[in-house]
């Protein structure tokens, strides 16, 4: 079996982070890379259904080659192979053309892939699009948030946890199928220095010119979303009063402005 | 050249604002309802295009009620096929059906099961989506959606715009924007499609409810017009308690941080914040919240804000109307005593 996890090679949030000023897209070329963490989930996820069935755990990731370092880690957690697909023509993909690469890169590569595994969301972009749109590409179901797998012959049974409605469902697809990994549920294992040697080795890395997509797919060109304007988040103006020292003072004081306001 | 893979559009057949209309079996889900109000006022600077909805194995009273809150068109996809949920199948049949009727904007509500068709809805109708809009406006110059959202953990404000495709599609999550009034004297149209499924791909095998002890029998953090939210801060669930007391006081309602459900002391279902509910209460009290950028973005548009927090350099302090700086475990009862007083309870 073979089991393909798509992971970004996000910005961390500690980072600070720079827009292009002509694309508006965030700028990932030549800043440190590491796995968007809820993707370590899926890996997790995709580790533990090869220790129980076999086969081999490949990644897939679009990223600039500063995203290698991101693959490296995940060899270490125990992915056989990763797959970088890397080229300019790719930069300032939205999620149409991001998932549009990562799907044809799977074509190509791992044509005999079992099951697809997605994090939830990325922690820098957040629209949970990707695997979806993966699994449109490649017209296969999909169940999104799945905490739980079991295959059975060309069949998996997933269990999965919608948090706004407060309820558990089972589904079941025909494989090969998609599911994205709800976060914080697998406890990703720690990165082994020793699995982590030659990782390099196990890294491949697919410009356009194997890939051979249409370079007006890719990319910016390739985006049916651009972004207008991006600025600073601003939060409404507050009036900023603060109370500090004896607790009881403090307390009347907040009462009689509560009450100056009507809110009391 | 655009890209082959995308057939062409004639931007001039595209016309209105259309809603998902996501229920529970037995209502239409509130974020759908306010997703028609913003589309209402969309319409309208389109030139009074029209407002519709797309509702998948409802009732016509649901539609009704679609057309009360501003709906012009409703149309029900009646497969039998479609009776329960499967994020595929349903995706694949929105599609067909927004494919059909061509509006120039599509909205769907950011639920968990939102959230999961919408992009698959897109990559089918090749277009873009942007997800978990903020605001939604159209360009004056151009006509266009201008879909404004958060991104990078809340740090950036992005505009985002679908300039060569149509339908214009956006994702915006619950109460973002306000319920629109119910008008029963609005008049409408409900029209039955019975769309072909090419094959099942998933079966839906059953579901159970997750059996969540609430904090207190309060109402839900959504509808109170004052808020009294627990954060890590309080150190245990223990300290909720305190807080029960606070909004029972206040004829408001309990709320948690994200760290406070991870941590087990609240059920997921009082959570606010950017991974939680989007909240706009006259009055919201954060008591050992630090006030990170994703909470703030679920608690912005609160009137006022109160901040409780041992540490002064807490970002909510210094986002909040007011902030008291101090161990919670005495300000709060102490706040509950003064309150008292002020209301003349003995």
């Amino acid at each position: 079996m073979k089991f393909v996890v798509l992971t970004k090679a996000a910005v961390p949030l500690s980072t600070a982070i720079r827009i292009d000023p002509k694309t508006g897209t965030l700028v990932r070329e030549g800043v440190p890379l590491s796995t968007n963490q809820w993707d370590r989930d899926a890996v997790e996820f995709a580790l533990k259904l090869r220790d129980r069935y076999g086969g081999e755990v490949i990644a897939i990731s679009m990223a600039p080659p500063s995203g290698i370092p991101a693959l490296e880690s995940l060899i270490g957690m125990g992915v056989d192979k990763a797959i970088l697909a890397t080229d300019r023509v790719f930069a300032g993909a939205d999620t149409w053309a991001t998932s549009y690469v990562l799907a044809k890169t799977i074509e190509k590569y791992v044509p005999d892939y079992t099951l697809i595994l997605a994090g939830e969301e990325t922690i820098d972009s957040t629209t949970a699009h990707v695997g979806a749109q993966v699994a449109s590409h490649l017209n296969i179901p999909y169940v999104y948030y799945v905490y739980d797998a079991e295959i059975q012959g060309n069949k998996i049974r997933v269990k999965r946890f919608l948090e706004d409605e407060g309820v558990d469902e089972y589904y079941e697809m025909e494989l090969p199928a998609l599911i994205s990994v709800a976060k914080g549920t697998q406890m990703p294992r720690e990165v082994s220095l020793s699995r982590k040697l030659n990782a390099r080795e196990k890294i491949m890395q697919a410009t356009n010119k194997e890939l051979g997509l249409d370079p007006e797919c890719v990319g910016l060109k390739g985006s049916p979303t651009f972004v207008a304007t991006q600025t600073g988040a601003t939060f409404p103006p507050r009036k900023r009063k603060i109370y500090q020292g004896d607790p009881r003072e403090s307390v009347k004081a907040l009462v009689e402005e509560l009450k100056k306001e009507g809110l009391l | 050249m655009p890209c082959k893979l995308w057939p062409p559009v004639n931007k001039e057949e595209y016309k209105g604002v259309w809603v998902y209309l996501e229920h529970d079996g037995t209502k239409l889900k509130d974020v759908a309802l306010e997703l028609l109000g913003k589309a209402r006022d969309l319409a309208a600077k389109r030139g009074n295009a029209p407002v519709g909805g797309v509702l998948v194995a409802g009732t016509d009273e649901m539609a009704q009620e679609a057309i009360y809150h501003g709906a012009d068109k409703v149309v029900v996809i009646v497969n039998p096929e479609l009776k329960v949920y499967t994020p595929y199948e349903y995706a694949n049949a929105i599609a067909k059906v927004v494919a059909k009727y061509k509006p120039e904007i599509f909205l769907i509500g950011g639920t968990k099961r939102g959230r999961e068709i919408a992009a698959f809805i897109a990559n089918t109708l090749a277009t873009g989506i942007t997800a978990d809009c903020t605001a939604l406006e159209i360009d004056p110059k151009t006509g266009d959606l201008l879909q404004i959202r958060p991104t990078f953990g809340g740090t950036q404000m992005a505009t985002i715009k679908t300039p060569q495709r149509r339908p214009q599609m956006a994702s915006v999550r619950p109460g973002v924007f306000p319920k629109p009034p119910r008008d029963v004297n609005r008049k409408g149209e409900i029209i039955h499609e019975s769309v072909e499924l090419n094959g099942r791909r998933t079966v839906f095998l059953g579901a159970e409810k997750r059996i969540e002890r609430d904090i207190a029998d309060l109402p839900p953090v959504e509808s109170a017009d004052v808020v009294v939210a627990g954060g890590r801060g309080l150190g245990s669930a223990e300290g909720f308690k305190l807080l029960v007391e606070l909004a029972k006081l206040l004829n408001g309602t309990v709320a948690a941080s994200l760290m406070a459900v991870r941590a087990g002391w609240a059920p997921h279902t009082r959570q606010v914040g950017q991974t939680g509910k989007t909240i706009r209460p006259k009055l919201y009290i954060a008591v050992g919240i630090s006030g990170a950028v994703q909470h703030m973005m679920g608690i912005q548009e609160s009137k006022y804000i109160v901040a409780i927090n041992s540490d002064p350099n807490a970002p909510i302090v210094q986002n909040a109307d007011y902030a008291i700086v101090g161990d919670y475990k005495q300000i709060v009862p102490l706040l509950i005593e003064e309150i008292k007083k002020a209301k003349g309870i003995k």
